[in-house]
């Protein structure tokens, strides 16, 4: 018997096809995260990035391929869900404490009511997403930008090991949308968090992400930033033309090409 | 009849049919916070036309059925079957509880139909809720199924509201929200056959909805709302069964018209209150 060291790959996909009953979204994926990383995924409206995290959260099942988890194997790795903050029904008046709490009750167990780690561990997600203030307000009442950072102190607070959030910035106003890039790429220096990023404003996943999943007509590559979200790509993808440009180490993309600056 | 004598009336020969009426309304009314909450109203009125349609099934001249059991067995099936398809993104949910609604009241119409006359009439009875003659086996089991049912709800309190507020991220946290959703359908369906055997279909779905609707809107806190409703099913059934005796009227559709008027009385408050308080 050998003692292998375990991998540094938190989750891996081979040549996974994912879907909704008999019609697969996307095919042919293949690629790995590994423990620490920050995985961008992007792509156009419909393109199928949902249904791709909705297969890396375990929701749906891969149609054909599989999923691993060699670091943790056979156990899946605590994930950490930060959904679209308008799919949440604001008609209970939860506080912000009570919806960060939700993030526990794997840990609290069934039937089972929360101790005292468990109101030390929400505030402690309150505090590191700055909401410590806001525990006793209603969920409901909070703005955009409060409710995002409320359910990443959710995601937080169940201890993952990979954080994965769903169009976190959108409908945001710019203000709101660079503090809370910051407050994810700081979550992310700071605690070897292992982060994927779903998004369709490539800016905010180019800044952040060290590696860019691209999807698009089904299709799935995998690279560096550079090598995925340049020009040429992003033109053939969208079918407009497209500028990638680098501003004081920031990639600022935007539609129109080249000639659309002037 | 003076007051004392109607009260006297009720305590003595009708015990069965008042705590039936009070059990009855605070079961409805705890899970109808989880079913007005998770927007599916239509759930509880559909169960309550296919609890009324096991009945009379049950007294079906070749099936012969205990009708709880009749009742028990269509609304089980039921609560399976719409938490399967109300599962489905393609199909709208109001649509598809409409659409039980309406086939339940078809269904309990025909199977209504085709029993004979005695038993024909004690199910219009139900319906139109004549429940003062709640026998003592008729409470028990009443009062078995509310001890059952508040004990799950209270229990995995916590597990119902996290799958009915964010059913996607309590699947990632390790809650099977299809396992959840249907164990919610089936002890909810169970409470809501029970219920309405004993009380009728208007005071079942009165109450699955009326209570719990004013305490949403009064509550500040989520743990607040299960209170409020407890509180608002108490008074009801005392109110109605006493106007029922005083008016000569059915008692089901009395207590829920005390419940109506207590929501009207406290929305009618705050307004009042509301509108003192920016005068001054």
């Amino acid at each position: 018997m050998t003692n292998e060291p375990k991998s540094i790959d938190l989750l891996r996909f081979e040549n996974v096809t994912a879907g909704y009953g008999k019609r697969p979204i996307v095919t042919g994926v293949s690629f790995s995260i590994a423990r620490g990383e920050f995985l961008g995924i992007v792509g156009p409206n419909g393109s199928g990035k949902t249904t791709l995290l909705r297969t890396l959260l375990g929701i749906l099942h891969p149609k054909e391929g599989r999923i691993e988890f060699p670091s943790t194997h056979p156990d899946v790795p605590v994930m950490g869900y930060v959904p679209q903050r308008d799919t949440i029904d604001l008609l209970l008046p939860f506080t912000t404490a009570e919806v960060v709490m939700m993030g526990r009750y794997r840990r609290i167990g069934l039937g089972r009511r929360a101790q005292q780690k468990d109101m030390q561990a929400i505030d402690c997600a309150l505090e590191q997403v700055g909401m410590e203030s806001f525990s006793g307000k209603q969920f409901r009442d909070l703005s955009g930008g409060q409710k995002q950072r409320t359910l990443i102190a959710r995601a937080l607070a169940s201890e993952p090991e990979i954080l994965i959030l769903d169009e976190p910035t959108n409908g945001m106003d710019i203000a709101s949308r660079q503090t809370l890039l910051e407050l994810i790429q700081s979550l992310h220096a700071s605690g070897a968090l292992t982060v994927v990023m779903v998004s369709h404003l490539l800016g905010d996943v180019a800044n952040c992400a060290q590696r860019i999943a691209l999807i698009d007509g089904g299709h799935f590559t995998v690279g560096a930033s550079a090598e995925i979200l340049n020009e040429t790509n992003l033109s053939q993808i969208y079918g407009t033309p497209i500028a990638v440009t680098i501003l004081n180490g920031k990639t600022i993309i935007s539609a129109g090409g080249p000639n659309a600056r002037h | 009849m003076h007051a004392t004598e109607i009260i006297t009336t009720i305590f003595d020969l009708f015990p069965f049919a008042l705590g039936g009426s009070i059990i009855a309304a605070i079961l409805c009314s705890h899970i109808g916070v989880y079913v007005v909450s998770k927007r599916i109203v239509f759930f509880g009125a559909a169960l309550t036309q296919i609890a009324v349609a096991g009945i009379a099934f049950a007294h079906l001249p070749f099936v012969g059925l205990n009708p709880a059991i009749g009742s028990a067995l269509f609304t089980t099936l039921a609560a399976i079957l719409l938490s399967q398809i109300l599962r489905n993104p393609r199909i709208p949910r109001d649509a598809v509880l409409g659409v039980s609604f309406v086939v339940a009241i078809a269904l309990r119409i025909l199977m209504i139909q085709k029993s004979p006359a005695a038993e024909a009439s004690e199910i219009e009875t139900l319906s139109k809720g004549d429940i003062l003659f709640v026998t003592s086996e008729q409470f028990l089991l009443l009062a078995g199924a509310f001890i059952v049912v508040m004990a799950i709800f209270i229990f995995f309190r916590k597990e119902f509201l996290f799958v009915s507020y964010d059913p996607e991220t309590a699947q990632t946290q390790g809650f099977n929200s299809r396992w959840w959703e249907l164990f919610f359908f089936v002890t909810a369906g169970i409470a809501i056959s029970v219920a309405t055997r004993i009380v009728g279909d208007v005071f079942v779905l009165g109450f699955l909805t009326i209570p719990p609707v004013a305490a949403i809107a009064a509550a500040k806190r989520v743990r607040h709302i299960f209170g409020i409703a407890l509180l608002l099913s108490l008074l009801p059934p005392i109110i109605g069964m006493y106007g029922a005796f005083a008016l000569d009227l059915p008692a089901g559709p009395t207590m829920v018209a005390a419940a109506f008027l207590l929501l009207v009385l406290g929305w009618g408050g705050r307004r009042l209150r509301s509108a003192f308080a920016s005068e001054n």
